[in-house]
């Protein structure tokens, strides 16, 4: 894994010039990832019957969180993981603030030590991002005990943790293609 | 703007910050849900057109499926189809029969004809149940009569019954729902029974009699409390496991898509007030005697003791 600005500034006297075009290029190419999470989140609570469709809703913005919060930092600062968790939020029927608070701590560790998960190999990531995405879905799980008043069958958050980890490496697959494509506002 | 030292400090503040937001909306779905519902509601309204743009191309593929595969099997299905009309027809033969006569018994007992329901029929938006709940929201239009507690049913049976309302969209929990607990009557048994959502396919049975246990198969129909009718169709009894009754619903909760919603009234088996209980009059309220005193009024006599007699 490669840390942010991975683009080295060779030329810095031959740039192109700002214009507005290109500075609206590098925010569309930034903000990629969490249009990426409020595209899924739409597409997802769509009535299309596919089994797992709330879980990989969870999922996928767990994955694209957890990935560019310590690939590159400045795709995905903390303010855009909070709306991008807000609108999550509004287009599924979960316990509220639940999604929201487990995008924010995620992104929060992943932040924290994105020089170290950057030195890592991806299975370390993955080993680390699954221990999370298990404690998120717990988390999850505690909060619908709560207000069912209940001791609801942990079932359903197993398999949306598995969901979750399982989808891990295509995503990774494809965010790494991006990074270097379509998301990097170097190319701008 | 700021300095870059206040940047640095801003920059370092804004996750502890957005965290507490997030537990405060945590703390909020817990003290206050219907706010949050209401929100998500109103963001399903606006998304309703968009929703059935997205999902016309798979309604259209499942039709043109539906339909080649009817082309590739014509000779079989035109046995099984007519097999089909067969057996309708003798029993069309036996339910007209029967309506007439039953309608011959009532009107020989003097039935009183109860009320038509109101109901307004909707397309399922989406499905909103989420890995913890089966719920889904339905398109009724704006302008709609819908009440919560409304009974949502398909062609089969009893789907569920409306939690919350919006400007076009309501919301049904299912009866698989784990929340849903529906007082239902075992028909062949005339056992009562509460049937309870587990988030299975099949909901329970429970608090069943335990001398009377439900009988494999028979069917399962509401028993008439609050603002659901009695009599609604739900599905017939299936053992799972010795003791372990659950119900087999007739709708398939999976595939939803027309819904129909009938508001059958609040009033739904009020008892009426208890016989016997005189209310209570105060003193002040006594009526004074009819025709006042028996004989005119005396010198030195009080002013009320002879006022009835004027």
């Amino acid at each position: 894994m490669v840390a942010e600005n991975s683009t080295p500034h060779l030329h810095s006297a031959v740039e192109p010039r700002q214009t507005l075009r290109r500075r609206l290029d590098i925010i569309a190419r930034a903000a990629m990832p969490s249009l990426f999470i409020v595209l899924v989140a739409i597409l997802l609570s769509a009535p299309f019957g596919i089994p797992g469709q709330s879980e990989l809703q969870f999922g996928i913005a767990m994955c694209t969180v957890w990935f560019w919060a310590f690939s590159r930092p400045r795709s995905m600062p903390a303010w855009a993981v909070f709306l991008c968790g807000l609108s999550v939020e509004v287009f599924s029927f979960g316990p509220p603030g639940a999604v929201l608070l487990s995008l924010l701590v995620i992104y929060g560790v992943a932040h924290h030590w994105r020089y170290g998960l950057s030195r890592l190999g991806f299975v370390s990531c993955w080993l680390i991002f699954s221990f999370f995405a298990a404690l998120a879905s717990f988390f999850q799980w505690a909060l619908v005990c709560i207000h069912a008043f209940a001791l609801l069958s942990p079932a359903p958050g197993l398999f949306q943790a598995a969901l979750t980890i399982g989808i891990y490496p295509s995503l990774t697959a494809l965010f790494v293609w991006g990074r270097r494509t379509f998301a990097n506002p170097d190319q701008a | 703007m700021f300095s870059i030292h206040t940047r640095q400090v801003l920059a370092r503040a804004a996750l502890p910050i957005l965290i507490l937001l997030a537990v405060a909306l945590v703390l909020l779905g817990l003290v206050r849900r219907p706010v949050v519902d209401g929100v998500r509601l109103r963001a399903t309204d606006i998304l309703a057109p968009a929703y059935q743009a997205l999902v016309y191309p798979q309604t259209r593929v499942q039709e043109w499926l539906v339909d080649l595969r009817g082309a590739t099997d014509l000779a079989k299905e035109n046995v099984s189809l007519r097999d089909e009309n067969r057996a309708l027809r003798h029993w069309y033969d036996v339910a007209v029969a029967l309506a007439a006569e039953n309608a011959r018994l009532k009107n020989s007992l003097h039935w009183i004809p109860e009320s038509a329901p109101q109901y307004v029929t909707g397309r399922v938006t989406r499905d909103d149940g989420g890995p913890y709940s089966r719920a889904v929201l339905l398109d009724v239009g704006s302008g709609h009569q819908v009440h919560t507690g409304d009974v949502a049913l398909d062609s089969a049976g009893l789907l569920g019954r409306v939690t919350e309302i919006g400007p076009h969209t309501v919301r049904v929990l299912l009866i698989n729902d784990d929340a849903s607990r529906i007082p239902v009557t075992l028909s062949g048994s005339h056992g009562d029974a509460i049937m309870a959502g587990d988030d299975t396919d099949n909901p329970r049975l429970i608090y069943y009699p335990q001398d009377h246990h439900p009988v494999e198969g028979e069917r399962v129909e509401t028993r008439g409390q609050s603002t659901m009718p009695a009599g609604l169709p739900i599905g017939t009894v299936h053992y799972l496991a010795p003791n372990r009754p659950v119900v087999m619903p007739d709708a398939d909760l999976r595939r939803l898509d027309i819904v129909r919603v009938f508001d059958y009234g609040e009033d739904g088996g009020q008892a009426p007030d208890a016989p016997g209980r005189v209310k209570v009059r105060r003193p002040s309220e006594e009526p004074s005697l009819p025709g006042g005193l028996p004989f005119p009024k005396l010198p030195g006599m009080p002013e009320t003791l002879g006022k009835g007699g004027q």
